[in-house]
C-alpha cells in the first residue's frame, strides 16, 4: 500500500480533508497520533483544494511517505507508488 | 543525571560597527528601551589586543534584551560581514508577540519608518514577519496559532531519528528520503499501539 501519513494536528487537518474528498485516496483513522492516507495508483493533490500556505503545503508530507514525488510545486503534488529503495 | 533547567533567555548579543544607525533602529523605530550599558578597557585582555569597548542591552520583553558590542576603533573584519541569502538568516532573533493585531502593527511601525518587511508567513505554528536591522541581522516577529503540545515532541523526534540516520549514511540527498525514511518508524509506531 502507498501513501503519506499526516500528524493529527490542527494545520494539517485542511490536508485530510482534501484527502477525503479526493476519489483516489482512502484515509485511516488516527493511530498513535498519525493518520494514513492510502492510495494504489498515482495521484495529484492540488494545493488550492487543501487551503494550505506555502511555507506549510511545502512540508505537507512531514509525517513520513511511502510513495515517490513525481512533482511538487505550490501548486500541485504529485505521488506515484514506488519500491525504488530510500537511499 | 541531574536535571537543570533553563529560564528563558536573558540577552542575545552581537557586534556592531554602527553605533548610531544602531541606537536610532532599536531604541527609535523599534521603541526598546535601553536599560543598561557597560564600558570597559578591553577588559585587560591585552595579549589579544583587545579593543576597548561599549556593551548595551535593549529590553526586549518578558525579561529578555537584544545587546550588542561596539568595540571603539576597530573595523568589521570580513568574517563577521552578514552575508546575504537565506543560509544566514537561519541565524536570527524572533519575538514573540501575542496576537495578530500587535504583529500587524509591528508590520506597519516598520515600514512606516522605512523598514523592509516581509508580508505574514504562515507556519506550522507560528506566523511571522521578517526584517533586518541596520547592521543586516535577520529579525523576526512572531505570534503563537497554537500552544505545543506532547504529540509535536513525537513527532519531532521521529523526525531527528529519521535525520539522523541518514546523515550516516553519507549519501542523504533530499527531504524525501527523510520522508521515506520517517514513515518507516511511523508504521511501526502505529504497529506497537
Amino acid at each position: 500500500m502507498s501513501g503519506f501519513y499526516v500528524l493529527d494536528v490542527p494545520e494539517f487537518l485542511p490536508l485530510l480533508e482534501a484527502a477525503r474528498r479526493h476519489a483516489l485516496c482512502q484515509v485511516h483513522p488516527v493511530r498513535a497520533g498519525y493518520s494514513y492516507v492510502a492510495f494504489a495508483e498515482p495521484i495529484e493533490l492540488l494545493r488550492a483544494a487543501t487551503g494550505l500556505q506555502p511555507a506549510v503545503w511545502f512540508g505537507c508530507l512531514t509525517a513520513g511517505l511511502d510513495a515517490k514525488i513525481t512533482a511538487f510545486t505550490a501548486d500541485a503534488l504529485c505521488l506515484t507508488p514506488t519500491n525504488e529503495p530510500i537511499i | 543525571m541531574e536535571t537543570l533547567t533553563l529560564n528563558g533567555v536573558d540577552h542575545t548579543a552581537r557586534p556592531t560597527w554602527k553605533l548610531a544607525e544602531t541606537m536610532r533602529f532599536y531604541r527609535d523605530i523599534l521603541g526598546l528601551k535601553l536599560v543598561h550599558a557597560v564600558t570597559a578597557k578591553g577588559w585587560g585582555r591585552a595579549d589579544e589586543a583587545h579593543a576597548d569597548f561599549i556593551h548595551f542591552f535593549f529590553d526586549s520583553g518578558n525579561g529578555s534584551a537584544i545587546a550588542f558590542f561596539y568595540y571603539i576603533g576597530t573595523q568589521q573584519p570580513e568574517a563577521l560581514k552578514v552575508p546575504r541569502g537565506y543560509m544566514a538568516m537561519a541565524n536570527h532573533t524572533a519575538w514573540r508577540v501575542t496576537s495578530e493585531a500587535e504583529l500587524l502593527a509591528w508590520q506597519h511601525r516598520l515600514e512606516s519608518q522605512g523598514v523592509k518587511v516581509s508580508q505574514f508567513i504562515t507556519h506550522e505554528i507560528i506566523e511571522s514577519i521578517y526584517f533586518r536591522d541596520p547592521n543586516g541581522y535577520p529579525l523576526e516577529i512572531t505570534r503563537s496559532l497554537r500552544d505545543m503540545v506532547a504529540l509535536d515532541a513525537v513527532d519531532a523526534e521521529h523526525t531527528m531519528a529519521a535525520a539522523l540516520a541518514l546523515e550516516a549514511t553519507g549519501k542523504w540527498t533530499g527531504i524525501e528520503q527523510l520522508w521515506r525514511t520517517k514513515a518507516a518508524r511511523i508504521r511501526a509506531a502505529q504497529d506497537a499501539a
